[in-house]
């Protein structure tokens, strides 16, 4: 057993509606940069590629890792909703660890454009997805079950995307960087009750990528303190709480318990915003407000840029865009730019441990597909 | 994800069932004969203890646990058209279509009365008896 694992080096394409790129050349963009980022000159010193994907057609990661001349090694490729490759991640973590593979390229990927003119449809071998329970639907029956226990405003829906996108703003990737204000977030059409249109998160094209390997005593290296991963228990009529919460919160449980850490000693987040709802119940879920505390936690100003523990100072899905496959490691991406003090204007100050957390759902009967969280630094 | 027919294929379909009865119908799926645990789907035996299920009526009654109305294009149907999470009295929490853009509050009771065109429970607020 290796003891830790580190981040080497990450990239990503531009962030956005680009169906005119396709995924080879996001691809191209996104792992050129990881690996410079990690100093690796020679593809060959890459053991082995962990890719995701959930829309791409068969054999996606392998067109486009010939375009990188990386051929050869053993290639897997990973869906897990909208953890597809912080999964694929966790996966590469593992695997350095075990010592099965010395370096290992994670690569996710999502050309949205190609697959959908408007939202994602839903899967219609699904009992819910079949009875048209879009994705928007599945995050307003959040919305409405957390209304329903703890009261809901919306002023604190709207104050997610406020700062999300203002965040987003000072990050030259986002897809949506413009700022917006609770007026306009509240005013913007109805998706689904309570969600307006600029709670939602947009689709989007992109490629994302790291280089996970073993201490090589480089400063600009990341430590991987902890990772969990686990899907959803079965969600049915015995179930109390929003969907995802539980399941968040035992993922979260135990990545804390890895890194010996709580959610107080964190000094950034990157968390699963496709939804302004799934921002309050993922910092209840993750131990930084109460249940029920989410709404003023986020109103507060705790979690903004310049409060104590922002989070997704990236911009988040909600202003970064949302190429579902890709998301993971854009939020790991954000992670170790900011605790390597290169986030620009976005920096946190001082940051030292940032935690990532995804949540992929679209399967009825269970509390999600898959939560990942992902403790970097320390 | 890309399919065009959303009619109900009793083969493949998912959805819970619904049958027609002078007590005002029933819900129609499976319980365990060992545990009592509830399914809606069609299931060859019990996802918490694999036993034996049989197949099982479910009183249509029950009460809304979320809801919304969604206002965005799904394939096969027409928005606004609200939706709910029903926990039947006897039974398992199913997913309902309600009428109008109003979606039903959590904690108020609803009624399963039938199966929509196409092929989604339909549920409406259930009426206080008067006594
Ligand atoms: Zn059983």
């Amino acid at each position: 057993m290796i003891g830790t694992a580190f981040v080497q080096g990450v990239g990503t394409s531009s962030f956005g509606r680009q169906p005119g790129v396709g995924a080879p050349l996001l691809a191209q963009q996104a792992v050129g940069e990881a690996l410079a980022d990690a100093g690796v000159d020679d593809v060959r010193d890459i053991d082995a590629v962990f890719a995701g994907t959930v829309f791409g057609a068969p054999g996606t990661a392998q067109r486009m890792l010939q375009l990188l001349g990386v051929t050869g090694v053993p290639v897997l490729t990973f869906e897990n909703a909208c953890a597809t490759s912080t999964t694929a991640l966790h996966e590469a973590r593992q695997s350095v660890l075990s010592g099965r593979f010395e370096r290992v390229l994670c690569l996710g990927v999502e050309t949205m454009t190609l697959h959908f003119a408007g939202p994602i449809t839903p899967e219609h071998t699904d009992a819910e997805g079949r009875a048209g329970l879009a994705l928007p639907g599945v995050y307003a029956m959040v919305a409405s079950r957390y209304e329903h226990l703890y009261g809901l405003e919306p002023k604190a829906l709207a104050a997610v995307a406020v700062k999300n996108r203002r965040h987003g703003a000072l990050n030259p990737r986002a897809q949506h960087g413009a700022e917006v204000t609770a007026e306009q977030v509240l005013a913007s059409r109805m998706v689904a009750d309570p969600l307006t249109l600029l709670q939602c998160c947009d689709i989007s094209d992109a490629a994302t990528a790291a280089v996970i390997g073993r201490g090589r005593g480089v400063d600009r290296d990341v430590p991987i303190a902890a990772s969990a991963l686990r899907s959803g228990e079965l969600w049915d009529h015995r179930s109390t709480h929003p969907w995802g919460y539980e399941l968040m919160a035992r993922v979260a449980g135990e990545a804390w318990h890895e890194a010996g850490i709580g959610p107080g000693d964190v000094d950034l987040f990157e968390v699963h915003d496709a939804f302004t709802i799934g921002e309050i119940t993922a910092t209840e879920a993750l131990g930084i407000a109460e249940p029920g505390g989410g709404g003023d936690l986020v109103l507060s100003g705790h979690t903004a840029l310049g409060g104590r523990q922002p989070v997704n100072p990236s911009g988040g899905l909600l202003s970064r865009g949302h190429p579902l496959g890709a998301t993971g490691l854009a939020q790991i991406a954000e992670a170790v730019w900011q605790l390597r003090g290169e986030a620009g204007q976005r920096q946190v100050e001082g940051a030292r441990i940032a935690a990532v957390e995804t949540m992929g759902g679209g399967t009825a009967g269970i509390d999600g597909n898959g939560c990942v969280v992902v403790v970097l630094g320390g | 994800m890309s399919t065009t027919d959303q009619t109900t294929e009793p083969v493949d379909d998912p959805r819970p069932g619904f049958t027609d009865g002078p007590d005002g119908g029933s819900v129609t799926g499976w319980r365990c004969t060992a545990c009592r645990h509830p399914v809606a789907q069609l299931v060859l035996y019990c996802p918490v203890c694999r036993s034996p299920v049989a197949e099982s009526a479910f009183a249509p009654t029950g009460e809304v646990w979320a809801s919304t109305c969604l206002r965005v294009r799904v394939p096969g149907r027409t928005p606004p058209f609200a939706v709910a999470y029903l926990v039947l009295d006897d039974g398992p929490r199913v997913l309902v279509h309600t009428q109008g853009d109003h979606p039903q509050p959590p904690g108020s009771r609803a009624r399963v009365t039938g199966v929509a065109d196409t092929g989604d429970l339909v549920a409406e607020p259930e009426q206080e008896e008067l006594s």
